[in-house]
């Protein structure tokens, strides 16, 4: 059985915007399905506006889908009982890409990575510090900068504590919804590395969310593609999205910039007429 | 060929903060030209002062906290001492900015078309109709759709791409010398990111603009960059032609930078894993 089945998902959202379209149902997300095995990143690929924050969401529990059912560990997540729930919700974790609005700026990082532990498991001050400074020094930093607050760490350092704090409680399947996509390119690497070595130690599912298809091609195992709310392609392996010829995967190939000057402008035919 | 005269020539330009810890230096005398018609990439992670470069520039930097030295010269006047009422209209005239952010640009609560024509009319003697035909022409000129509708929109109702867009259709019209793009494509997906990167490259060709493009990205300057100006911790480490720099990087830090890039060709896992610690 897969770690986490998606099936069939839909989802609409009322438009509350009274100047816009007042009123109006759009649709998010249309029968999307799909599974992730243990031990597996799957990278979600797609322009912005697809419907990929949205589906992260449904898949965390914290967006009911209109249809369809999310399946975690055998258990579908919208309607388990309320023990069942909470185990579920410890093993599923999420990470998203501002890393410093998804941490409270009165906190210190001891705190931050302390809280899931808090909720989950009594622990005595000294077990709680112990425990902090292991992850600390598990995502590269070091156990003595669970004195400090927010704004003494950088954006890859930030990243690095939501890191510590998603793993803290050993889940199963990790959510990344542009993880990386704020950070410049030296932490971009830094932290893709540090996630797949994580995985490969603790045996971490991953699904990956990115407009990035470089990122989303470093780390993942498989990929699929989400255009207008539906995944239009799915690739096993990886290395197979390159021979899709569905539009949208070919607008995210041809949208790639170059690695070196001499292949510029490769790209720009097909932005003139996007 | 024939050196022209460079349009900005910034010479021991150095920023110092005044901050509760004491005096931080966050720019340490730098020197850089930018000519007519080129792109001059300007690349260094983040933290590295590539944003407080371009905003000593314009001078937009709080003056009681940060202490601003050196020679900044636009075509042959020196602008720093210049008066602040002067500098505000070499702002947006002369040196146009774009930001990582387009939402900061525009104020929330008035409409693009009535903002677009009012920076129009600040440095332009022109009638409403007038600024507005122009404003709407030069959002077609960047390929933003129904143009005409899209004035009476408010910002937030514009995704980043098309906010961006509608920043160089306001370059296009003001025509100024230089523009400073500091990371201007960092907040948008692949292919807006292409799409911005474009129309900013026809406006440098159609206007002869100086360009200095601010990227953590070396793909970004890889596109469209002429010259590169490497930045470490406020320092200029290394200057060079685009492909020299992607082929013979002289610096370890530059070779660094090359190096840490996802890409899309396999790589050896272990070289992959010294990135993981630090
Ligand atoms: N809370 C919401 N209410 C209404 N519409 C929303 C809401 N969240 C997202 N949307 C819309 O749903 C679509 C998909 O958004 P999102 O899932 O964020 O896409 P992505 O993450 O791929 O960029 C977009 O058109 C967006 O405007
Ligand atoms: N107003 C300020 N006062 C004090 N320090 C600042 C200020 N603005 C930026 N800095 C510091 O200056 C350094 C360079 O910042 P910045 O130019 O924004 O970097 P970059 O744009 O290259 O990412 C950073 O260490 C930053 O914290
Ligand atoms: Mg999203
Ligand atoms: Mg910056």
């Amino acid at each position: 059985m897969s770690l986490l089945q998606v099936e069939n998902i839909s989802h609409t959202y009322r438009s509350s915007n009274r100047l816009w379209r007042s009123g109006s149902l759009t649709t998010v997300l249309s029968h999307v399905s799909f599974e992730i095995e243990r031990g597996q990143c799957l990278g979600l690929l797609g322009s912005s506006g697809a419907g990929k924050s949205t589906l992260g969401k449904v898949i965390l529990g914290l967006e009911q889908p209109r249809q369809g059912r999310i399946i975690f560990q055998g258990h579908d997540l919208y309607y388990a009982d309320t023990r069942a729930a909470r185990q579920l919700r410890r093993d599923l974790q999420v990470v998203f890409q501002d890393c410093y609005s998804s941490v409270n700026p009165r906190m210190s990082a001891e705190q931050i990575i302390a809280e899931p532990l808090n909720n989950y498991e009594k622990l005595t001050r000294d077990e709680g510090k112990r425990r902090v400074g292991e992850l600390l020094e598990a995502v590269g930093l070091k156990a003595d900068d669970m004195r400090k607050y927010p704004h003494a760490f950088s954006g890859g350092q930030l990243q690095r504590i939501n890191i510590a704090r998603a793993i803290a409680l050993k889940p199963k399947l990790i959510v990344l919804d542009e993880a990386v996509s704020s950070l410049d390119m030296v932490n971009q690497t830094r932290i893709l590395s540090l996630l797949s070595e994580l995985k490969a130690t603790f045996g971490l599912s991953y699904l990956f969310i990115t407009h990035d298809i470089k990122a989303a091609h470093v780390i993942s195992d498989s990929l699929a593609v989400m255009d207008k709310g539906q995944i239009v392609e799915h690739c096993r392996d990886k290395s197979g999205l390159a021979d899709s010829a569905h539009p949208a995967v070919r607008e995210l190939f041809a949208s790639v910039l170059p690695e070196h000057p001499r292949d510029r402008g490769l790209g720009r035919e097909s932005a003139i007429k996007q | 060929m024939v050196q022209t005269e460079p349009v900005l020539e910034v010479n021991g330009l150095k920023v110092q903060a005044n901050t509760p810890d004491g005096i931080v230096s966050l720019v340490r005398g730098i020197n850089f030209e930018m000519h007519a018609g080129k792109v001059l990439g300007l690349v260094g992670e983040s933290g590295s002062g590539k944003t407080v470069t371009s905003l000593a520039l314009l001078r937009l930097l709080d003056r009681k906290r940060i202490l601003v030295e050196g020679s900044i010269r636009l075509m042959g006047t020196e602008l720093t001492g210049l008066k602040l009422s002067t500098m505000q209209s070499v702002r947006g005239k002369d040196i146009g900015l774009i930001m990582q952010n387009p939402m900061n640009a525009f104020s929330p609560v008035a409409t693009i078309g009535s903002q677009f024509v009012e920076t129009i009319r600040t440095h332009a003697r022109m009638t409403r109709n007038e600024a507005a035909e122009l404003a709407i022409a030069a959002m077609e000129d960047v390929r933003l759709p129904n143009a005409a509708e899209l004035m009476r929109r408010y910002p937030f109702q514009l995704s980043g791409g098309m906010l961006q867009r509608v920043m160089i259709a306001i370059c296009m019209c003001l025509k100024p010398a230089v523009i400073i793009a500091d990371e201007p494509t960092t907040a948008l997906d692949a292919a807006n990111q292409l799409q911005v990167l474009r129309q900013l490259d026809r406006l440098r060709e159609n206007n002869g603009t100086a360009v200095l493009l601010i990227s953590h990205d070396l793909s970004v300057i890889a596109e469209l960059a002429d010259d590169v100006i490497v930045m470490q911790r406020g320092q200029i480490v290394e200057r060079s032609d685009v492909y020299q720099l992607f082929d013979h990087p002289q610096h370890a830090y530059t070779k660094q930078l090359l190096q840490a890039r996802p890409t899309l060709k396999a790589r050896e896992p272990e070289s992959l894993k010294e990135y993981a610690r630090a």
